[in-house]
């Protein structure tokens, strides 16, 4: 093609008044922050991470007084180890991951590795998140379970509304809490989609064209 | 030792400035952001430079640095904003050498080069960088078949968008 040879001929005669930069104005450079989407990605890694450990934490602060409330402190401690047994090597495991994948990315990789490391570490947070959310339901619905099933009191207090006609009083409340739930995840859904979704803008898009081209051209 | 490193970094980016800018041309249309995405690929460079072997060139190391930085890693700042003929005004073409058809030619080919993705901007620099169809595969991440495909599509593209 004339026209693109024409233009290599001119791009390459660096006839160009780029800004001849000095040493002295190099070296302040260095030392300025960089605000590349992997640093921002770890910042928010972090805060999620410290997030989502108080939040499976916070139970253990708070289990004992329900415990005594509802008597039901053998069966659930026991759950309540089991489950932070669990949590506790899922975050080792997930802090292990994030380092390592964190420490994959590195610049002087070709284009499609860098953002394939970029999106997978992004997928490992993507992961523990699914994990917690998994989990929460697990104990809600756990907790739930063995409140009807060991709590005489609450189970008398059903059977009472029951023989009186009023028991829907009680399924409003399970539906209103299966509401809030659904209404919550929803929020939390919408926060990430927005959060991720203008961080890796870009770096999604330029992905999907490097796939893209490796599809098309297979066709071809 | 670390002073040394970092008197040895900028001395090859002072001498080398001029492949970082031209990143910064393809990528940014105006001052403000061709100030921080130089500042980012500097600063990226500079991560990276420990690592650097001197098994390539260092110009051949900072375009994968730098088309890297511009296409993966940059986050456009907000104070930037669109000035469209910021090329030509801020970068005077100095078209002595080429009589007026060619000059309009450059201009509106330079344009042109603006409206491509970031990506078709990448195969497009390392191609008037001079750079062989293997150096290009490598650095994208991408077999020298679909580097080679690529860049007849953009050919394609270009003509078409200067020749609607």
């Amino acid at each position: 093609m004339d026209e693109l040879e024409l233009l290599k001929k001119d791009w390459q005669k660096d006839n160009i008044d780029y800004p001849k930069l000095t040493r002295e104005d190099i070296f302040p450079m260095l030392l300025k922050k960089s605000s590349s989407i992997v640093k921002v990605l770890l910042y928010i890694s972090i805060a999620e991470l410290i997030l989502w450990v108080s939040i499976s934490v916070a139970p253990m602060f708070l289990s004992e007084d329900i415990n005594t409330k509802l008597n039901l402190d053998n069966v659930y401690n026991n759950f309540n180890l089991i489950i932070t047994i669990i949590g506790i090597t899922i975050v080792i495991a997930f802090v292990y991951l994030l380092y390592k994948s964190y420490k994959s990315i590195s610049v002087t990789d070709n284009s499609k590795k860098l953002m394939e490391n970029i999106l997978k570490t992004r997928l490992v947070v993507k992961q523990y998140v699914g994990f917690n959310l998994v989990l929460i339901a697990i104990s809600t619905v756990y907790e739930m379970s063995s409140l009807f099933k060991t709590n005489s009191d609450f189970t008398n207090e059903i059977n009472g509304a029951a023989a009186d006609g009023e028991i829907f009083k009680y399924y409003a409340v399970i539906i209103l809490v299966v509401l809030v739930i659904i209404l919550s995840l929803a929020v939390l859904f919408l926060v990430y989609w927005l959060m991720y979704g203008i961080l890796l803008k870009r770096l999604n898009r330029n992905y999907k064209e490097l796939k893209k081209l490796e599809i098309r051209s297979s066709i071809d | 030792m670390n002073k040394e490193l970092e008197h040895n970094f900028v001395e090859l980016l002072e001498k080398h400035q001029n492949i970082v800018h031209k990143v910064c041309r393809l990528y940014t249309n105006n001052y403000d952001a061709h100030n921080d995405l130089f500042q980012e690929i500097t600063i990226q460079l500079w991560k990276a430079y420990p690592k650097f072997r001197g098994e390539a060139k260092f110009s051949t190391w900072m375009y994968r640095v730098g088309l890297n930085t511009a296409i993966t890693l940059y986050r456009k700042s907000k104070r930037s904003i669109n000035t469209q003929e910021f090329d030509l005004v801020q970068f005077k073409i100095k078209a002595d050498d080429y009589d007026n058809t060619e000059e309009e030619q450059l201009k509106l080919m330079y344009k042109a080069l603006h409206q491509l993705n970031d990506i078709d901007k990448a195969l497009v620099f390392l191609y008037l960088e001079d750079k062989n169809y293997k150096e290009i595969s490598e650095t994208m991440g991408i077999s020298e078949v679909n580097a080679r495909v690529k860049m007849n599509r953009i050919k394609t593209k270009l003509r078409t968008i200067l020749n609607p």
